[in-house]
């Protein structure tokens, strides 16, 4: 097969070609169901979309079908239980963005979500003496300041690399912890009491949106998820989202290539941090109080043990991996006192036995290479497909 | 005509000069090779001609263009494309991504899917597995990838730093080859190498390098005829 002019590879190498290809095959890339991915592609985009939808309702329905066995009652609120789910549900979305897609370990994202809840709670709680606006209005405005917040941080730091970036990072999460504690106006561990809530009153005249009832919040937060995580595809296929993985495989081979990664780098911070910003708007609106308790290092681990679990780079996975972090400790009341002992137990497991998180992330990443490959493909007829891997090529190459 | 000058340059990693007041020229058309042994500054002359690393002092010229502020990035759109050492290929996508990056900061549709053929010319094997990960492939593989992604953008200039680093003595054969044949082709290459042997005869003209400066030039038949660097390059003495 290989006995063109072109070079052929001589017998070390075949077998080093063998043993990867081996290697390749014996180590199926996705996940538990091999090939469910490629299986799931190769499906119809309307059977596709069928599926999503039904999924989608059945994620809508939680709150009133209150599946038995899965519920948190009667130790948690049901309803609650799945708003604070969505909530980290959609953290995770956010930093995956961050540490997924672009590769950069943001250790303070925390600090994302607490800007994003002070600017909930300061703009609309009547402890606040500032500015009131309506609550809705205040989600965008969040995801605009923690905007800002994330350039701020990401310009004079992006700069560094790995680990120097994660303690960078790390103590930008503090600060924001510390400020709120000593800056009078933040109210420290007082807080803000009846954060503001979106408009509309039931029947009888009450609000629909009350911090006793889950449902609402839940949602809400369900649907930004949905509409987030239409916008994460889009940039994942875009693009931003392929000079993101270049990035995070290899970032000086990414610049060569003509990825201007300073530039993306920044990009990445910045919209993982309006998501973050905005999902701790949902946060401080449906627990309708906020002070600085919430928002120490331990939360932040737990965000990004929520990515990691779920699979990084995976968007699907984050919101896997966010809901479970929130749901393990409220279904299980009585093991939730150990629940960082057992999150940590379950990432070392899942980093020894499944190093790409619960569901690995694998992107296509192809934009004019597709209309080439399709080319390929025609060209070479009714041959497998180039590149699958064909039993015959390393034997062809041996044969030399 | 000159593609590529550099004028004293001198790039320091901190307060340690990597590279001392180094000019040289490449013309267009040729292959140029820079020899010398560990730590000379080869990768760290490839670095700065890329804009990886910058110059503390001097000035580097291409295409008559000033770019010694110019950030790498855009430099690969201005046609200087690098091979890196190690390779630097991205383990996690498929050759075709791998090839695809290549062409990142490319607007021309067809120009790409052309270049895409000019690759699979040059190396049939990266054709046979389009959808192989890079990380799986042997070190040969990777050295191919490496080069066929970096002729994705179609450079003027085409860096390659060590592409006979760590494969079997017949595939470096090989590798050389497929460099003649590019610059047969049309596109202007500077090599880095420490297989100083293949490099000479290869190129048009070359460089020895020593602690960060240029000791010797000349042509490539120049060189592997002068017996000072016979004996300290070429393991003859």
């Amino acid at each position: 097969m290989s006995t063109t002019e072109g070079p052929t590879l001589i017998p070390d190498d075949a077998a080093a070609q063998a043993m990867a290809d081996r290697e390749a095959k014996g180590k199926p890339r996705k996940g538990w169901f091999p090939g469910l991915g490629e299986k799931w592609n190769a499906l119809p985009r309307q059977t596709q979309w069928l599926f999503l939808i039904i999924v989608v309702v059945i994620a809508y329905l939680l709150p009133i079908l209150n599946p038995p066995f899965i519920t948190t009652e009667p130790g948690n609120n049901w309803q609650i239980a799945l708003a604070q789910m969505s909530v980290y549900a959609l953290v995770a979305v956010g930093l995956n963005v961050v540490v997924g897609y672009a590769g950069l370990l943001d250790l303070g994202y925390v600090a994302f979500f607490a800007v994003g809840s002070y600017t909930a709670a300061m703009f609309t709680s009547p402890d606040s003496p500032y500015l009131h606006i309506p609550y809705l209005w205040t989600l965008p405005l969040a995801m605009a300041i923690t905007m800002f917040f994330g350039v701020l941080l990401g310009v004079p730091t992006l700069r560094l690399r790995g680990d120097y970036l994660a303690i960078v990072t790390l103590g930008f999460g503090e600060i924001v912890r510390i400020l709120a504690t000593i800056i009078p106006a933040m109210k420290g561990q007082v807080g803000f009491q009846n954060v503001g809530h979106p408009p509309g009153t039931d029947a009888e005249g009450q609000p629909i949106f009350l911090n006793s009832n889950g449902t609402p919040w839940y949602w809400l937060t369900l649907t930004i998820i949905i509409v987030v995580l239409l916008a994460a595809g889009n940039l994942e296929r875009s693009r931003v989202g392929r000079a993101w993985i270049a990035i995070r495989e290899d970032e000086d081979a990414a610049e060569i290539m003509g990825v201007p990664t300073f530039k993306y780098k920044v990009w990445a911070f910045a919209i993982g941090a309006s998501v973050g910003g905005l999902s701790g708007a949902l946060f401080a609106g449906q627990v309708g109080f906020v002070n600085n308790q919430k928002f120490d290092i331990a939360t932040s681990i737990l965000f990004l043990a929520a990515v990691v679990m779920g699979g990084t780079g995976n968007k699907v996975g984050a919101v896997l991996g966010g809901s479970l972090v929130a749901y393990i400790p409220l279904r299980f009341t009585a093991i939730a006192e150990f629940k960082y002992l057992i999150f940590g137990a379950a990432l070392v497991l899942i980093m020894i036995f499944r190093p790409g998180g619960i569901l690995p992330a694998r992107q296509s990443l192809l934009a004019y290479g597709r209309t080439a490959y399709n080319k390929l493909r025609e060209a070479t007829g009714k041959k497998p497909a180039p590149g699958q891997l064909a039993p015959n090529t390393g034997k062809g190459a041996g044969d030399e | 005509m000159t593609l590529l000058e550099l004028k004293n340059v001198s790039v320091h990693y901190g307060r340690i000069r990597a590279i001392h007041d180094m000019s040289f020229k490449v013309e267009e058309g040729e292959i140029v090779s820079l020899i010398g042994a560990n730590g000379a500054g080869k990768t760290t002359t490839m670095k700065t001609v890329s804009g990886l690393l910058n110059a503390s002092s001097g000035t580097i010229t291409f295409a008559g263009e000033d770019i010694t502020k110019m950030r790498a990035h855009i430099r690969v759109v201005q046609g200087i494309s690098q091979a890196p050492e190690g390779r630097g290929i991205f383990p996690g996508m498929t050759v075709l991504e791998n090839l695809d990056m290549g062409s990142y900061g490319r607007k021309d549709r067809s120009g790409v899917t052309k270049d895409l053929d000019r690759v699979f010319d040059l190396f049939p094997r990266l054709k046979e597995r389009t959808k192989q990960f890079g990380g799986t492939m042997s070190g040969g593989e990777q050295q191919m990838l490496a080069i066929g992604r970096a002729l994705m953008s179609n450079p003027k200039l085409l860096l390659l730093d060590e592409p006979s680093m760590g494969l079997a003595p017949q595939f470096i054969r090989q590798i050389f080859k497929i460099i003649t044949e590019i610059n047969n082709q049309g596109t202007t290459v500077l090599l880095v190498e420490q297989n100083a042997n293949q490099a000479l005869a290869r190129a048009h003209r070359g460089f020895v390098l020593e602690t960060g400066s240029i000791t010797h030039s000349g042509t490539g038949k120049e060189l592997l005829a002068n017996p000072a660097i016979k004996e300290a390059y070429l393991g003859v003495g």
